[in-house]
């Protein structure tokens, strides 16, 4: 479901803007780049005999994407924000845009045949069963599955760990998290390959159910990830996740249940984002500040 | 060991000697690169530098750095041209001697120029501040605005100059040529003084910068390409001067910026009687370009009075949210924006029987019809840069300058920080609707897809790589990213690569851009390495002296 998804980028932005303050416009193309590294390994690195067995295929695929998504999230982070760190926030901001277009079109330019759509396999079966009269493929069941543990695995990693409190510190002020002795860089980093980890899984997903991917699918996605973590009370965790959910929810209510709804398809999120804002602008869940990560 | 000065006269013989012979081994290398005694094509540039280097090196101290850039860049632009050689004329053999013997005196006036005693420090560089005016020797006055009309008239030499290049391999060896020329003339110290002049005689420069603007199309001899262009460029200038109120002035992110743009095109199209209008209403131009500013300053007020309470942050996805609602929704709208065909057929411009897509006899050379729009969009630049000074100069522009740097602070000043914002953003919505209707006419038609997110980024990059808060910086900034594209058709297809890189490395070497504001300078340069004096000279990027 495509509120899942959301969800698992908009960890990454969440993540990101509770620690350093910068939207990570780049954000969305670390989840594109993500599903791009889990197609290359499908179509030209595993055996052909292994293509077809879940067991494998799926991990690979996975792993792959994330180790992509980490790769490009850690360069970007060394390369590009790093050496502003101290900078006004519009000069960031300014990168981030820069390395989302950079991204975009080096996928565009140097994958092959990347300008057009790539088909994406479905590595799980396409499927379906049916639960009180609502069809349900599987593809959407592993999906909620798999985003459902991350995010409690996330939320486990950043309450209970040492890295967790590290990082939960670094968000609340990072020049006595400094004197405390949490490498401040460090933490950063962690949060960087975390989030481009989640945005990988989300990548595939993606790929998985429309079952293709181009260049341009990080922008727009990454886009309502956003308005997803705003939904929730940027810098919340669990306000991302209810965030993205929602806004999957509407934008498929929206689209079904509007007449003409789909071709105003990606308004809602921005009717939805600036709804919020009106009314509550520190999100659903805002109040709760020291949850932040 | 050979002494510097011998050293550099040698490497500078070299690269005479290796420009003075052919490059390239075939023929149809564009800048007749065979020739042998005539530096044809790029080969001048490399010539120009390697003159400049060797008068710097062989200057007795204080000029390391000019003479530096200036062998450097020769080194460059005999680099660039060696690559273009070799791909053109499909390996290492097609390059002639020539290059080779240039790259060596190149190589060796580098290396003179590396061991020259170091620059004296400038009081200036170091804390980043400003020589005060008083500490340049005042000249005769009319020696100082001669100095400004050589200044500008060199700049439109130069833009001249530049576009009569048709070749890519050529002009990228100019471009070369003008950055490193620029960074050895900064060190020089030539723009800090211009910088002062300019300062000094305000008006004076002023009216000369217009009368360079004006006399550009004069320089085409009838030729409408690059007039046209510079049409497009006067459109997207006023729009950049707008969006500078809200981002350089008022320190507001908007990444929407050119929906108010597309609201003001949208509005001349359909009130100026256009060929496939959906309104049938038709009103003087005068009065459609105030409609088109007022518009789009409502649709400001509209989309800020909800946002502009909101942190920074949110303000540009909100901003940005609102572009897509405007190009979806005049996408969608088919009884009015008829849709994705959009509409097409504006009219030409007709003030008082003076046809505009016409082309007019002046002083024998003819002007075509774009020259015609080009002059109505300096006098909309004027207007504008009236409308930014005269702001910026004010209370309401300390006001927002208060905004930017710390808001909190400013509200605890007494300043309506709300009200503030609400204006920055209405007039700069203004600015760009009304630069729409001028467009609407020059483009003839409108169209959803040419008010793109991408088109946003466009404008902000202007704003943002020319200098943020100040004209200069948004002039410069819209004609470059107008014109380099233009120029690179043969990198049409990595275009947008190398603008996001560009992005990325403008905001690391140089995040005030290109004509900073001395404010913004200020603030830019104090927050690097604090507590380190002395730091930012010795490593890392150049600090830079006085540029604004």
């Amino acid at each position: 479901m495509l509120g899942a998804t959301y969800g698992l980028i908009a960890l990454g932005y969440t993540m990101v803007y509770g620690i350093i303050q910068l939207i990570n416009f780049a954000h969305g193309e670390i989840f594109m780049v993500g599903a791009f590294g889990g197609l290359t390994v499908y179509r030209y690195w595993l055996p052909d005999s292994m293509t077809t067995n879940v067991w494998v295929a799926l991990p690979a695929v996975l792993l792959v994407a994330m180790i992509v998504s980490i790769a490009v999230a850690v360069l970007m982070e060394r390369l590009a924000y790093r050496p502003l760190r101290n900078a006004p926030r519009l000069a960031p901001l300014i990168t981030a845009i820069g390395v989302s277009i950079f991204l975009q079109e080096a996928v565009r330019l140097f994958y092959p045949d990347g300008k057009r759509q790539q088909a994406f396999p479905q590595l799980i079966s396409s499927g379906t069963f049916d639960v009180a009269g609502v069809t349900v493929p599987w593809v959407s069941v592993f999906v909620v599955v798999v985003a459902v543990a991350l995010m409690i695995g996330l939320q486990v990693f950043v309450k209970r760990t040492k890295t967790g409190k590290a990082m939960r510190a670094t968000s609340q002020d990072p020049e006595s998290a400094k004197l405390m002795g949490i490498d401040v860089d460090r933490v950063i980093v962690i949060t960087f390959v975390i989030g481009a980890a989640l945005a990988a899984v989300a990548g595939v997903m993606q790929g998985m159910r429309f079952a293709q991917i181009d260049f341009r699918i990080g922008f727009i996605s990454g886009l309502k990830a956003f308005t997803a973590a705003v939904l929730g009370g940027i810098g919340n965790i669990t306000g991302a996740v209810l965030g993205g959910f929602l806004l999957g929810i509407v934008e498929a209510m929206a689209t079904q249940y509007v007449p003409h709804g789909s071709s105003w398809k990606d308004v809602w999120a921005f009717v939805v984002l600036i709804a919020v804002l009106v009314v509550r602008p520190g999100g659903l869940l805002g109040e709760r500040v020291a949850t932040r990560a | 060991m050979i002494k510097p000065p011998a050293l550099a006269v040698a490497g500078a013989a070299a690269l005479v000697a290796g420009s003075m012979s052919p490059w390239a081994t075939f023929a149809g290398f564009p800048g007749k690169m065979t020739l042998a005694g005539f530096p044809g094509g790029a080969r001048l540039f490399a010539l120009l530098l390697a003159a400049g280097a060797l008068l710097f090196a062989l200057e007795v101290g204080g000029r390391r750095r000019a003479a530096l850039f200036a062998a450097a860049g020769a080194g460059a632009v005999v680099a660039v041209n060696i690559v273009a050689i070799t791909d053109h004329g499909g390996g290492l053999g097609s390059v002639a001697w020539g290059a080779w013997m240039a790259v060596a005196g190149a190589g060796a006036l580098i290396a003179a120029a590396w061991r020259l005693p170091a620059d004296p420090e400038r009081r200036s560089e170091r804390g980043g501040g400003e020589p005060a005016p008083e500490e340049w020797r005042r000249l005769h006055p009319a020696l100082e605005v001669a100095a400004i009309a050589v200044a500008l008239s060199s700049v439109l030499g130069a833009v001249v100059w530049g576009l009569e290049i048709a070749e890519s391999s050529r002009f990228i060896s100019f471009l070369v040529f003008l950055v490193f020329a620029s960074v050895a003339l900064h060190y020089l110290g030539v723009f800090s003084a211009l910088a002062v002049l300019f300062a000094r005689h305000h008006r004076m420069a002023m009216l000369l910068g217009a009368a360079a603007a004006v006399a550009f199309p004069f320089t085409q001899q009838g030729n409408a390409y690059w007039i046209r262009v510079f049409a497009s460029i006067g459109v997207f200038a006023v729009a950049a001067i707008g969006l500078n109120v809200v981002v350089g002035l008022a320190g507001l992110l908007d990444l929407g910026y050119v929906a108010f743009f597309g609201v003001g095109a949208y509005v001349g199209a359909l009130f100026s009687n256009a060929a496939l209008t959906t309104t049938n209403i038709h009103l003087p131009f005068m009065v459609v370009v105030i409609l088109g500013g007022c518009i789009a300053a409502v649709f400001g007020l509209v989309i800020g009075t909800p946002t502009l309470r909101l942190r920074g942050d949110y303000l540009a996805i909100v901003t940005l949210g609102f572009g897509e609602i405007f190009r979806i929704t005049a996408n969608n709208w088919d009884g009015l924006t008829r849709g994705p065909n959009g509409i097409s057929g504006v009219p030409d411009l007709a003030l008082g029987g003076f046809d505009f897509g016409e082309s007019h006899q002046l002083f024998g050379i003819t002007l075509p019809g774009f020259a015609n729009y080009y002059f109505v969009e300096l006098v909309l630049i004027a207007g504008a840069i009236l409308v930014f000074t005269r702001l910026n100069d004010s209370r309401i522009g300390r006001a927002w300058v208060a905004i930017r740097e710390d808001e909190l602070a400013a509200a605890a000043s007494g300043i309506d920080t709300i009200r503030l914002k609400l204006l920055a953003f209405a007039i700069g919505a203004f600015l760009a609707g009304a630069a729409g209707t001028v467009n609407a006419h020059v483009t003839t038609q409108v169209s959803p897809d040419s008010y793109t997110f991408l088109e946003s980024i466009l404008l902000v990059a202007a704003v943002v790589l020319g200098g943020m808060g100040t004209v200069p910086g948004a002039l410069l900034g819209s004609t470059a990213l107008f014109v380099i594209p233009e120029k690179l058709r043969a990198f049409q297809d990595k275009r947008l690569l190398l603008f996001g890189a560009a992005l990325i490395l403008v905001m690391r070497f140089r995040p005030e851009g290109l004509v900073p504001s001395r404010r913004r300078r200020r603030e830019l340069r104090s927050e690097a390495p604090e507590g380190v004096p002395g730091l930012a000279g010795a490593s890392g990027p150049p600090p830079g002296g006085p540029l604004s």
